[in-house]
């Protein structure tokens, strides 16, 4: 993965190559946080964390509102900075690239981590399969047969083909709740990202789209690393590998107060704040 | 029997039956509902007496001559006030539109807080500012370098119609939700495409709305057009030198003591109103379906 600033965007192979690239392997740690804080002006929203993802497995951010998650979450693809006034301390590390340093494009670094949003949001000016092949065509991607490929393996990836396969020219909005979340996944996915973050992406959702959407997840991790933020411990329980618990300190910023296999945190956490959360003690 | 808050049981019944505030809050309802479709009612009430007043006086005056000759043929005709309109309206167009928008998009997407309230500021008292002003500015700006013309006149009609397009783009602009921007940055989509292809492709039907509008009034000014490029009797098809205009030709020919020339006026102001009419309305139905905002 090329972040640099000045280099071009890598030819894209067909998707029959694609399915037969290593990419990255289990074991293997995806990104490395160290001493990441991320401020809003001089508050600072997060504090000092370090933290190892490893690759293709399913990472969960629990912890009680206002406790950063999100904010940490957004400095991950360098969304945060999008906020004025807001920045980064800390190094970020994928692949042995740090995301925050110099010559790095942010624009690159985006293309490879992918993000899904709290609410849906499919693009209301653009079909099914133009929303899902929005992120390569924007990229200059112009083979339409590569294309309609992609979009039909990403809706695939995001078991949706069944559901729109006959009404791929349909407004994006034509779909339910869940069915555009399952959209905005493909569309993440479309691009290709090494790693997907996800916001609390069920949390607009029923349980039967939330369920939906927690299978696919387990689906995904073969192939991607993910991020997910959420508020609902049961699911960071049933989906995650890993989960990190986060708190909020004194000065109101979070912070990262324990980490580990999930199975583990929810069952034996060493850490007493975090028995309680699960507990439901607080939060 | 006192319950243990005080209450006696008496005050906590809960009945269905209609009570006399009910009656009263239904009969207000009834009358503020009817209150509100009179306002509405007379609100459309002009538009409709216009468009009867016009079409009545001015119907007699139609004939496919009267499109096509001009004032010197027999019969007289409009065809170069008409060609004069369009031709002055659509060159300032060319000048306002990527102005108008490209302003507005700075506004809403580039600019500081403090930037933006200045620049909104600007746009209204642009908006505001009488056409005949527009007009004298071109009067004693223009009309010494490049003469009485077309040129002097669209550059007016520009000066009328950039804070038209410029208003309406902000304003639509910002109904944009933030989540989309978003998405498609997240997407590793660079920010001047995202502005380009998803926020102004969602805001299309909006920021050609405003395009109309721009058009609208640029096709109805009279006064600038009295300044600059006046009138004339010949098709001129070339904005270096006097043009005629609908408006103009109306004003001219509505002060006439003669008949004929008056209801001329109206039939004018007949074809005027309907090329506006027509316009906005291929581009309500071009973009009803594009129709996100």
């Amino acid at each position: 993965m090329s972040l640099k600033s000045s280099s071009k965007v890598a030819p894209r192979k067909s998707a029959s190559a694609r399915a037969s690239t290593p990419g990255q392997r289990e074991s293997e740690v995806a990104m490395q946080m160290k001493d990441v804080e991320a401020m809003y002006g001089s508050f600072r929203a997060v504090n000092r964390v370090s933290l190892d993802v490893m690759s293709r497995s399913v990472t969960a951010f629990i912890g009680p509102s206002g406790c950063g998650k999100t904010t940490l979450l957004r400095t991950l693809n360098r969304m945060h900075e999008t906020t004025p006034n807001a920045s980064v301390k800390g190094t970020i590390e994928v692949n042995g690239i740090n995301l925050y340093g110099e010559n790095v494009d942010p624009v690159r670094v985006r293309r490879s981590i992918g993000m899904v949003f709290q609410k849906p949001n499919p693009f209301p000016a653009m079909s099914i399969e133009g929303n899902v092949s929005s992120g390569l065509r924007l990229a200059g991607e112009t083979n339409k047969a590569n294309v309609a490929e992609i979009v039909e393996q990403s809706l695939r990836r995001a078991a949706l083909w069944d559901e729109v396969k006959d009404k791929l020219k349909e407004p994006g909005l034509s779909l339910s709740g869940g069915q555009q979340q399952r959209l905005c996944i493909a569309r993440a996915i479309a691009v290709e990202p090494e790693i997907v973050l996800m916001d609390e992406p069920c949390s607009a959702l029923d349980p039967l789209a939330t369920l939906k959407i927690e299978e696919l997840i387990r689906d995904l991790k073969d192939r991607f690393t993910i991020i997910i933020v959420t508020h609902n411990m049961q699911q960071a329980a049933r989906v995650s590998d890993t989960t990190a618990f986060f708190n909020m300190g004194d000065d109101k910023g979070g912070y990262l107060v324990e980490t580990g296999p999930t199975a583990k945190i929810f069952t034996k956490p060493s850490n007493k704040m975090t028995e309680d959360y699960i507990e439901g003690r607080f939060g | 029997m006192k319950s243990k808050s005080g209450l006696k049981s008496a005050d906590v019944s809960f009945s269905l039956d209609l009570t006399e505030r009910d009656v009263n809050r239904r009969r207000v309802n009834r009358v503020m509902t009817r209150v509100i479709q009179l306002s509405a009612l007379l609100a459309v009430i002009p538009l409709i007496g216009i468009v009867l007043v016009v079409a009545s006086n001015g119907l007699p005056g139609l004939s496919l001559e009267f499109l096509t000759n001009s004032p010197t043929d027999q019969p007289r005709g409009i065809l170069n006030a008409i060609q004069g309109s369009l031709i002055m309206t659509f060159v300032a167009l060319l000048a306002s539109a990527p102005i108008g928008i490209g302003g507005g998009i700075y506004l809403h997407e580039y600019a500081s807080e403090r930037t933006m309230r200045v620049g909104e500021l600007v746009i209204d008292v642009m908006l505001g500012v009488p056409s005949i002003l527009a007009g004298l500015f071109a009067y004693f700006a223009l009309v010494p370098i490049i003469g009485h013309s077309g040129w002097a006149a669209a550059i007016s009609l520009t000066v009328l119609m950039i804070p038209v397009v410029m208003r309406t783009t902000q304003e639509v602009l910002r109904l944009v939700p933030v989540g989309l921007r978003e998405a498609s940055l997240a997407l590793g989509v660079p920010r001047w495409k995202t502005t380009i292809f998803i926020t102004c492709r969602t805001a299309i039907s909006g920021i050609l709305t405003g395009i109309v509008l721009a058009i609208s009034r640029g096709l109805g000014e009279t006064a600038p057009l009295l300044l600059t490029s006046q009138s004339s009797n010949d098709t001129v098809l070339d904005l270096g030198s006097r043009m005629n205009s609908m408006t103009v030709t109306i004003f001219t020919w509505a002060g006439s003591p003669d008949p004929q020339f008056v209801t001329q006026a109206w039939t004018t102001a007949l074809v005027l109103f309907t090329m506006a009419l027509v316009l906005n309305v291929l581009v309500r139905f071009k973009t009803i379906n594009s129709r996100v905002l």
